[in-house]
């Protein structure tokens, strides 16, 4: 039965490959069926799989071997599909909210000249996403990493006809490029120590051989860290997400909401055992997660841009998940993953929806009053941000209240920061919901989108609403943590803070009974709205220390002194060439002397003669 | 003589009947499709008749023929380069006139004379396998009536070759005169001489085999006469030289050295050091500004050699013998798919000129407008060549290093690497140029076989490069029974 | 067999030597087609000769049959090689193997 994951990373590419060679001459019905089926069938497996494990006591971990990739001199890395408890719930979560996404992308996408290109590149991203999953092996999950960082990069630059797209797309590769180059460097440290990549039997190995605290687990930590950091959009390396919203709307969905900015955070979870070993590098995942989501909820308050909101929402919410790993609270943050895979996508798409009937416009304060007009858009928003605030009984609930009741076990400085940001969530979120749907209709919108967009959002309210019931199987994955005490203030304080933020919210922007417009008018207030709004500086920073130091080095090095070193190489080949281009006369006798004279010198060196 | 032991010749005698054959059809029925159809039921019935023997190898059939994993390895490797090169002749002769046939019974012969020279340990087949490769193949060289080059080439490749047989035949001799033994097995083991005028002429003649057997191998100092003889010869004809002759007497050479034992000297372990390094960087500095598509070929197969070379030293060094065997023959394995696609390339582009083959870089501008899959299957070789990752020839090179490196071979490494940065250059030149404006827009028709071909070596190209374990097992699983 | 009909080996393979390097001299110095072919077929068979030298030190066959195998080698490599000169001669109208140096470079 399980033996059929080999086949979820095939259906895809497979996919991949038809569209990829026809080259966009498929019609596009075909093409429908080709891009969103592929997805369907591996949902279905994935589907199939789940009911057996959760009905079944098979709970095994099971290995799909692919056998060894190649035997050079030793060097034999073998490959395989690893199921367990943790892939099988991304499995779900990429599978199921894909297909969902794939769905909704063929109507919201259907005039696109370019519609068989994107799901070309979007069944590759679901491929590239399943071997990541699915990997047993370090080396193939740095595959699957690549990959879908690929996919992102070209569908981020999907519509690359607008240079800026293009910009945004070369700032994600690159950015998360930074990231990558640390994992790869960690990868390397942990073959040159363990001798193996392949997952589970590499952590044995560092729980054997390791103490607590050693150095050497503590640095690859930090390193794998990085890559996620990368991946994830995590501070230092979050600046790259909120450009990426430049893609269409069902890929910040799929991509930058539900599955890769999440891979951080799985390959954190997949290599807990580690991370035990480096209380150092954990706490550090802890600090990187409840700064980042600070500072993101800070910055999605002064946003006007409705994807962009949701882009600083997405670090903010996956700084929750970076605060789980890092108190230890493993299943917790997986969990989050998942609800906020769910209320994400939904708010994506309602995003989606909402764009598509107002053609193409992103500015919230253009919006207004929509709540009649796309009744279906309306709910998913509401729902959405009901889940995403964590108001009581919504999915995101039940995974915020875990971490943050875990964080307050821990410390509770880091309580306190999460509880901030859950506070700032709720406004936000609303602040969105008020403005876009409530008081006077400012864009008249087009007609609401078909079925094929509104059946996937009104699943995904459902899993909104519902997905906190969901126990996901991953007892066996991580150790087992005392669940917190669920009595005292704190217990209380967790689920009030986010109403208290929505009140906030209706009377800030829907009411308009609370006026800080004095205080945003003076001086103060305008410069802490700009800082926010311009993510606290960050691009500005990251301009000033590293772009601008290095277009200053490379103007002054505009003769390029480092380049006459190879200059001068080359040369020298040339010249060396031209100097035994003599040799090759096209003279027979010539040659036949050459040769005899070979033969003596040979016979020389032979001898010991020279 | 057992039943096994002619069981062991039968892929010979397979393929010399089917010559014979051939060659009656040809006396009596000329028809060049039915030629070519002949010529391809050879091969694959030659290759059919080595399975019954799977099983029971090593297999010593007379003192001349061993017959080992090896041996079917490279057999395997000589059938599949014929075979391929049959394909290419017959596009590229096609329209050259009538009397064609008799040229794919020289092709026959000649990869009869590899089969020869891969399971041969003895001197006698030695030659004989060695002189059966090399007359049929000047044969073919001159063989298509187009302009002077083709003749040029084989004079030159004639002689050339003929002062290199040469060599081998006298340092047999000598090897001979010292020791009573013609076959390779009962050779093992010779420098125990212990006359020192016997160790002399041991020494003697053990260079000149070897100085011979790197004439042909293309190795530097012995390499100068490679790009003309490259140039010149008919495309299809230069690809089965690059690959199935050379392939055969490298695979010859490594049996020779290694059963011989004459590996184990260091004095001659030196002298091909010092090879090694002088033909990758003669191979690839003669390359550098080269503006002829298959001079350049010619000295990156110099380069190659060279690369080849490296292994044959790792294998001299103690415990490295297996990993040497296994590295060598993955290189040359991928280095057959490369060089038959790259030359399968020209063949094509050359099918619609009757003087002279389409060489010229100029000639291959823009040819990612005119034919863009043309292009990209010249450009995969070219990667592979450099060894790019995801092509057979970055795993190729890869474990030449790895080999290289556990033995701790720095210098030689040091040059394996200033070779490829020099190799990047002028592979990368023929791709831009593949880039720019077309010159012209001729259409470059791509016919059904020679397209057949590209498109089967481009696919195991990448495949091999990606997945290269099937491969690597079976060349394990090979060598085990070797000796 | 007396004492004095036996020549040493060394003498042998010296004089195989000799005509060996006579032969190697001759394809270096020659221009003309017909002599450099006759200059290799010299090679073979100082080859040949050495053969039998060192075949009559260990008084077996072996150094006798590789004769013949050089011999019928040798006529094959020089026969192919005449086959090529009348083509030579044909197109160029000369046996000057200076005149056959086009590739070059």
């Amino acid at each position: 039965m399980y033996d059929l994951i080999w086949l979820l990373p095939i259906l895809p590419l497979l996919s991949f490959c038809i569209l990829f060679a026809t080259g966009g001459n498929l019609a596009p019905r075909w093409v429908t069926m080709l891009g969103v089926g592929s997805i369907g069938i591996a949902a279905l497996i994935v589907g199939v799989i789940a009911w057996f494990w959760l009905t079944t006591g098979m709970r095994e971990p099971y290995l799909y071997s692919l056998g060894p990739w190649m035997n050079v001199a030793g060097f034999t890395p073998t490959f395989g599909f690893y199921l367990d408890g943790l892939s099988l719930t991304m499995l779900m979560v990429v599978t199921g909210v894909g297909f969902l996404i794939h769905v909704y992308s063929s109507l919201f996408m259907a005039d696109d000249l370019d519609f068989s290109r994107f799901f070309a590149y979007m069944n590759l991203f679901v491929s590239a996403m399943l071997v990541l999953v699915l990997a047993d092996n370090l080396l193939l999950l740095y595959l699957g990493w690549e990959g879908v960082g690929l996919c992102s990069y070209l569908l981020v630059g999907f519509w690359h006809a607008k240079p800026a797209n293009g910009a945004a797309a070369r700032k994600a590769f690159i950015i998360t490029r930074i990231g990558d180059t640390a994992m790869a460097l960690g990868l390397f440290l942990l073959f040159m120590h363990l001798g193996t990549l392949e997952i589970q039997p590499m952590l044995a190995t560092a729980s054997a051989t390791w103490q607590t605290g050693d150095s050497i687990p503590t640095i690859a930590a930090l390193l794998l860290l990085g890559g996620a950091v990368g991946k994830s959009a995590q501070l230092p390396l979050q600046t790259w997400l909120p450009d990426a919203m430049a893609g269409p709307t069902p890929v910040s969905a799929l991509i930058h909401a539900a599955t890769m900015v999440t891979a951080g955070v799985y390959l954190i979870a997949r290599t807990h055992e580690l991370y035990l070993l480096a209380p150092m590098a954990q706490a550090t995942v802890a600090i990187v997660g409840v700064a980042t989501l600070l500072i993101a909820a800070f910055t999605a308050l002064a946003q006007h841009d409705i994807k962009r909101i949701l882009a600083y929402s997405t670090i903010s919410q996956i700084g929750y998940m970076f605060l789980a790993l890092g108190v230890g609270a493993w299943s917790s943050a997986i969990f989050h993953l998942m609800t906020h895979a769910f209320f994400k996508a939904l708010l994506f798409l309602g995003a989606g929806a909402v764009i598509f009937s107002l053609h193409h416009e992103h500015d919230i304060f253009k919006m207004g009053g929509l709540r009649k007009k796309l009744p279906v858009a309306f709910w998913s928003f509401l729902i959405g941000s009901a889940a995403l605030t964590a108001l009581p009984f919504t999915s995101g609930f039940y995974s915020k209240d875990a971490i943050l009741l875990a964080a307050f076990e821990h410390n509770p400085w880091l309580y306190a920061g999460g509880l901030l940001g859950a506070l700032l969530t709720a406004i936000y979120s609303f602040r969105l919901v008020f403005l876009v749907f409530f008081g006077d209709v400012k864009t008249e919108p087009s007609a609401p989108a078909g079925p094929r967009m509104a059946v996937p959002l009104i699943i995904l309210c459902f899993f909104s609403v519902v997905g906190g019931w969901i126990h996901i199987p991953v007892d066996e994955v991580f150790p087992v943590v005392a669940g917190p005490s669920h009595e005292g203030p704190v217990a209380l304080i967790t689920p009030l803070i986010p109403i208290v933020g929505v009140l906030l919210a209706y009377f800030l922007f829907l009411r308009r009974s609370l006026d800080f417009s004095g205080f945003f008018g003076s001086g103060l207030g305008r410069n802490l709205k700009a800082f926010f709004f311009s993510h606290w500086g960050m691009d500005w920073l990251y301009d000033k220390v590293f772009v601008v130091p290095y277009t200053a080095v490379a103007r002054l090095n505009q003769s390029d002194a480092v380049d006459l070193v190879y200059e001068g190489v080359a040369n020298l080949t040339s010249i060396f060439h031209s100097l035994i281009a003599f040799t090759q006369t096209g003279q027979l006798r010539w040659y036949a002397a050459t040769m005899v004279a070979g033969l003596v010198l040979l016979i020389a060196i032979v001898m010991g003669i020279v | 003589m057992s039943g096994l032991q002619l069981q062991a010749l039968l892929p010979i005698i397979t393929l010399s009947s089917l010559i014979l054959i051939q060659m009656m059809f040809i006396a009596f029925a000329r028809n060049l499709r039915l030629t070519v159809s002949i010529s391809v039921i050879a091969l694959l019935l030659t290759a059919l008749s080595f399975f019954p023997m799977v099983d029971h190898l090593p297999i010593s059939a007379t003192p001349l023929i061993q017959l080992d994993g090896f041996a079917l390895f490279y057999s395997g490797l000589v059938l599949l380069g014929a075979l391929m090169v049959t394909f290419l002749s017959y596009d590229y002769l096609r329209d050259q006139g009538e009397r064609q046939d008799e040229f794919f019974m020289l092709l026959l012969l000649s990869c009869l004379g590899a089969l020869i020279l891969v399971s041969s340990n003895h001197f006698a087949s030695f030659i004989l396998g060695l002189e059966l490769l090399g007359v049929s193949l000047y044969t073919m060289m001159s063989y298509p009536t187009r302009g002077l080059f083709t003749l040029e080439a084989a004079l030159k490749y004639l002689i050339l070759s003929g002062v290199s047989s040469a060599f081998i035949l006298f340092g047999a001799a000598l090897i001979y005169a010292i020791e009573g033994k013609l076959g390779f097995t009962e050779l093992a083991g010779m420098n125990h001489t212990s006359a020192a005028s016997g160790q002399f002429i041991l020494l003697m003649g053990s260079t000149m085999i070897f100085a011979g057997i790197m004439f042909k191998l293309s190795l530097a100092p012995f390499h100068l006469w490679t790009p003309d003889v490259y140039d010149g010869a008919p495309a299809p004809v230069t690809a089965f030289l690059a690959t199935v002759s050379k392939g055969a007497i490298f695979a010859l050479a490594l049996r020779l050295f290694t059963t011989t034992g004459l590996i184990d000297l260091d004095p001659l372990l030196r002298g091909l050091s010092f090879v090694a390094m002088v033909s990758i960087l003669a191979g690839n500095l003669l390359a550098l500004l080269q503006d002829n598509v298959k001079r350049i070929l010619a000295y990156s197969s110099i380069a190659h050699m060279g690369y080849l070379a490296v292994a044959f030293v790792v294998a001299g060094k103690a415990g490295g013998q297996i990993m040497a065997m296994e590295a060598a023959s993955y290189f040359l394995f991928a280095y057959f798919l490369t060089t038959l696609l790259a030359f399968s390339v020209v063949t094509i582009m050359s099918i619609a000129d009757h003087e002279v083959d389409t060489t010229n870089l100029g000639d291959y501008e823009g040819l990612f407008w005119r034919r863009p899959a043309l292009a990209a299957v010249f450009t995969a070789t070219l990667l592979s060549l450099a060894g790019i990752p995801l092509t057979a020839g970055f795993i190729g090179k890869f474990y030449i290093f790895s080999i290289g490196v556990a033995a701790e071979a720095w210098l030689l490494m040091a040059f394996v690497v200033i070779g490829s940065g020099i190799g990047i250059f002028y592979y990368l030149r023929i791709i831009f140029a593949m880039t720019k404006a077309p010159r012209t827009d001729v259409k470059i028709e791509i016919p059904t076989a020679s397209g057949w071909v590209a498109v089967v070596l481009t696919v195991s190209l990448v495949l091999f490069g990606v997945y290269p374990s099937p491969i690597i097992d079976l060349i394990g699983e090979l060598m085990i029974s070797f000796g | 067999m007396t004492e004095a009909v036996m020549v040493p080996m060394e003498h042998g393979l010296a004089l195989a030597a000799i005509l060996f390097s006579i032969g190697l001299i001759g394809v270096m110095v020659r221009r003309n087609i017909i002599l450099i072919l006759m200059s290799i077929e010299v090679m073979l068979n100082a080859c040949g000769l050495a053969f039998i030298v060192a075949g009559a030190r260990w008084g077996a066959a072996d150094g006798q049959i590789m004769f013949m195998i050089i011999l019928t080698i040798a006529a094959a490599e020089v026969s192919v090689g005449l086959g090529l000169l009348l083509q030579v001669h044909r197109r160029l109208r000369t046996i000057d193997i200076d005149s056959a140096s086009r590739l070059q470079g």
